[in-house]
């Protein structure tokens, strides 16, 4: 059995292993920016990578603020960096 | 340090509308806080500065003085506190009438109150639930950072020549033969023939200090915050529920809903008041409720989450009127308190009240229904 | 019934000891497997000594008494008769779970410390690179600078080296301030051993390492590396730079104490100021049969942890102390006290902010902005001064930075900060975001 998963980021279409945070897979494809600030359009990676900072939440299936380092990537699912 | 003409004890907007006023008027201002600026209920206000939750009557009036003064505030300190007449919205779950009513006697007084229908309504409020069908908007309710606000308006007071001293509790109002004379603080002594008890809900205590007797007593106010969320919420926008529960003495907790979005993106969902002394505890059963109508409000607002939850304590006294005006037995003190969750709107107006009756000049409306002398009166 | 907050060591030693004595525990806990932030559910780890988890994971899966609610974030607690319910998040939907006892070991997490550059991406903190590692098996860059001060510096920079990126290692304490704590390293004679095994490790790996230094910089791939004083402050600036796609940096830990402090549980200050709960002999807290254990009592590693879980999980079973197990704890703490002598973190850090430096990365508070409230607008604390700025308004609620932000504002006010306002910092009403749908619905049954 195959423990790669695909998920969508931004629209385009990633893989990651099951088990793995949203945050790892991106970063493990080389897709370090998860989302721009608010106010400063600044891109942000993951920090703390424990869900205490909030620095790396991205809207996943249409909610926002959901912590990439916490959530696990499940098939199809669809994150996006937009507030 | 040169001997002040007066002493505002109090750095909240309340205290820091009146020293302004006064400096405005040409008197040299002391301005005495137990803690920092906004450190009391000022720092747990959500900004209100509205006209739509009065009904016709020497409140609605100073609502709506307050109110222009606001924005003439604005013009004399500079656009530093975030003050925007963004409008209020008011709905109605069930039955309209009183809601309609009310809007019909404001409007008699001076008030823009525009009743809208359906279309108009989801116009202005795209994320109302649709059960809503009528509702009135009152473009003239405002809003603005009241921390902020008091910070600036204290600064203009010391570039024009005031004064003011923080961590200073006082200890002792000075009286002789029933004149003011002064303050003894934590910070040494400060002597004036004007003292204005601009404290909130701790005014009672300033008066019994000087002999005399204030029944001002706090009410418990939640306020609940959200996480930075999409522009859903245009207005303050509330049930016509909280006009009712405003002007209710019952101890027992009722809650009704304000939701208003803000800049920095987050949503404020408050008002539930009940009245428990300076209880500080938290209660989970409130935070329910208050999501509960909000979100019954605003549907939207189901996968938005609530972020933290605060409390402030609102002073208020038994008829529900702020308490502005001369002490009925101590001469030269002056209170300026009570505002319950309306302080921040109400600060000006009553700090022009104050300055008026100071200096002896007529004011922009007969102040006795504001007066201590009240409570004196009742009692007998 | 006993539960336990957090699967950490803490937690995992008080279920394995109140369920020898007979006891039905509940352990709940965030994540998806039980270890916590440091073990994480790994048995084989590339920290020394970290295998003797396997027996505590087991323990938890095989114990019939012991139950284990995983992926459960718990956001409020509250007194119901004589025990305690407390109300989680699992999956989208909230439940409670209640019990007359409670334990809670709610761990900790890095401290960090602004510096120029420290938003960009690419800065993150040890835990971080960690738990991307252990958890989910990603090495976090392929040059990484790992940065900060404190012995758990080592265990991450091996990890990551191991792993194929190369690493050096800032640090900006002297090893010569162990000589401060000689009675503390007699006492505690297993730490040699485990010296000398991330030693070898080093040497080993071709790990750089530097002492008396501190990244104070980060710009297109390059830290800057200046020389530091003791307290922080910048002895030589920008002595040189070194290329980084990662900067692993960290300065000790802070205790999560959110929860404990929902519950009403007596907070107090760490010798370094750091918010920590109150506990007496046995692990209790001031509140009734409420017992705490871990990070949250104090900073000092796995082995202090493992020792107060013990400890917490008799006590609240109801069984005698051993003055062996005190005495261990004794002897641990006399370590994590160690640790605080060699590993300090003054306020000299504040020499390295630019006037534009974020503090505050929820909000995007600068320094200039902070320091201005104090300045302009009469801010005397952190609480007035981020009434005025935002900071450590946003989503984290000041976790990251409301240390920080007291530390400028006494900084800019010279006051040193006092003892109620670092003790109100770390007061939050509400334990993890909850979505405004699941907490108006309120708990089904």
């Amino acid at each position: 059995m195959s423990n790669d998963i695909s998920f969508f980021f931004n629209g385009e279409k990633f893989t990651g292993t099951k088990g793995q945070s949203i945050a790892a897979a991106l970063i493990a494809n080389g897709q370090r920016e998860l989302r721009r600030t608010r106010f400063g359009e600044e891109p942000r990676s993951i920090f703390c990578g424990i869900g205490i900072c909030f620095d790396c939440v991205v809207t996943i299936d249409g909610v926002a603020n959901q912590r990439a380092c916490l959530i696990e990537i499940s098939s199809d699912m669809k994150v996006e960096s937009s507030l | 340090m040169k001997s002040p003409d007066a002493i505002v004890i109090g750095a909240g907007i309340v205290g820091a509308s009146c020293a302004l006023s006064l400096t405005n008027a040409g008197l040299n201002v002391l301005i005495i806080d137990r803690g920092s600026v906004s450190s009391g209920t000022t720092g747990a206000g959500e900004g209100n500065i509205l006209v739509s939750d009065k009904e016709p009557g020497p409140e609605l009036t100073l609502a709506l003085r307050s109110r222009d003064l606001w924005f003439e505030m604005q013009e004399d300190v500079g656009d530093y506190f975030e003050l925007e007449a963004k409008g209020g919205v008011v709905v109605a779950r069930h039955d309209d009438s009183a809601l309609l009513n009310l809007a019909y006697h404001q409007r008699e007084h001076g008030v823009d109150a525009r009743v809208v229908g359906q279309a108009e309504l989801h116009n202005l409020e795209p994320y109302l639930h649709p059960e809503f069908h009528s509702g009135v908007f009152y473009p003239q309710d405002a809003q603005c950072q009241p921390m902020l606000a008091a910070a600036h308006l204290i600064r203009t007071v010391i570039s024009r020549g005031g004064q003011f001293v923080s961590q200073a509790k006082v200890t002792e109002v000075l009286v002789k033969d029933s004149q003011v004379y002064g303050i003894q603080t934590s910070k040494g002594k400060f002597l004036a023939p004007v003292v204005v008890n601009a404290t909130g809900t701790w005014a009672g205590e300033i008066a019994r200090m000087a002999g005399s007797d204030l029944p001002i007593a706090p009410r418990r106010g939640f306020i609940l915050v959200t996480e930075p969320a999409p522009q859903y919420i245009f207005h303050k926008v509330y049930d016509s529920d909280y006009v009712v529960n405003v002007a209710s003495s019952d101890a027992d907790l009722q809650t009704s809903t304000v939701v208003e979005g803000t800049r920095s993106g987050t949503i404020l969902i408050g008002a539930s008041r009940e009245r428990v002394g300076f209880d500080g505890s938290k209660n989970i059963e409130i935070l329910r409720k208050l999501a509960a109508q909000a979100t019954s409000l605003f549907p939207v607002l189901r996968d938005v989450q609530l972020l933290r939850a605060y409390h402030g304590f609102r002073p208020y006294a038994p008829d529900h009127l702020p308490v502005v005006g001369e002490d009925a037995q101590v001469k030269g003190l002056w209170h300026s308190a009570g505002h319950e969750g309306a302080g921040i709107g109400l600060a000006p107006g009553s700090a022009a009240l104050i300055t008026d009756e100071i200096l002896g000049r007529p004011s922009f409306m007969d102040a006795s229904a504001f007066s201590p002398a009240r409570f004196a009166m009742a009692k007998v | 019934m006993i539960i336990v907050v957090g699967a950490g060591p803490a937690g995992l030693a008080a279920a394995k000891s109140a369920a020898s004595k007979g006891c039905h525990v509940t352990v709940i806990d965030s994540q998806a497997r039980g270890g916590g932030q440091y073990w994480r559910h790994q048995t084989e780890v590339y920290g020394y000594k970290s295998n003797r988890s396997a027996d505590y994971l087991n323990e938890l899966q095989q114990n019939k008494l012991i139950t284990h609610i995983t992926g459960a974030q718990v956001w409020s607690a509250e007194k119901l008769g004589d025990g305690y319910q407390l109300n989680y998040l699992q999956g989208g939907v909230e439940k409670k779970i209640s019990a007359q006892k409670i334990i809670l070991t709610t761990g900790a997490y890095d401290r960090t410390l602004p510096f120029p550059g420290w938003t960009t991406s690419g800065v993150m903190t040890p835990g971080g690179a960690q738990s991307l590692l252990k958890g989910h098996g990603v090495v976090a860059g392929k040059t990484i600078v790992v940065s900060g001060t404190g012995p758990f510096l080592l265990p991450v920079a091996t990890a990551l080296a191991t792993n194929g990126a190369r690493v050096e290692i800032i640090e900006a304490q002297s090893p010569l301030r162990w000589a401060l704590s000689p009675l503390a390293l007699l006492l505690n004679p297993g730490k040699f051993p485990e010296l000398i095994h991330y030693a070898s490790a080093i040497l080993r790996l071709k790990i750089k390492v530097s002492f008396g230094s501190a990244v104070t910089g980060y710009n297109d791939g390059e830290v800057d590396i200046s020389k530091v004083r003791s307290n922080l402050s910048i002895r030589k600036k920008n002595v040189r730079s070194a290329p980084a796609d990662v900067v692993a940096t960290g300065w000790g830990f802070l205790p999560d104490v959110t929860l404990g402090g929902i519950l009403g549980c007596a907070q107090t200050l760490d010798r370094d100021e750091t918010v920590i709960f109150a506990v007496d002999r046995e692990q209790r807290a001031n509140v009734q049969n409420i017992w705490i254990a871990g990070e949250a009592t104090g900073i000092g590693g796995a082995d202090l942890a493992l020792v107060e879980g013990a400890i917490a999980g008799l006590s609240a079973a109801g069984s005698k102390i051993s003055v062996a197990l005190i005495w261990k704890r004794f002897t641990k703490r006399l370590f994590a006290r160690a640790l605080q002598r060699s590993y300090p973190v003054g306020a000299g850090w504040q020499e390295w902010l630019a006037d534009e430096t974020v503090i505050c990365r929820c909000e995007e508070v600068s320094c200039q902005e902070i320091i201005e409230s104090v300045q302009e607008l009469g801010a005397e604390d952190a609480r007035t001064s981020k009434l005025f700025t935002r900071a450590g308004m946003g989503l984290c609620q000041g976790r990251v930075c409301s240390r920080n932000v007291s530390d400028i504002v006494a900084g800019t006010t010279k006051c040193a900060v006092s003892r109620n306002e670092r003790l109100a910092a770390s007061n939050r009403p509400i334990a993890a975001p909850i979505s405004l749908g699941v907490l108006g619905d309120g708990i089904a049954g």
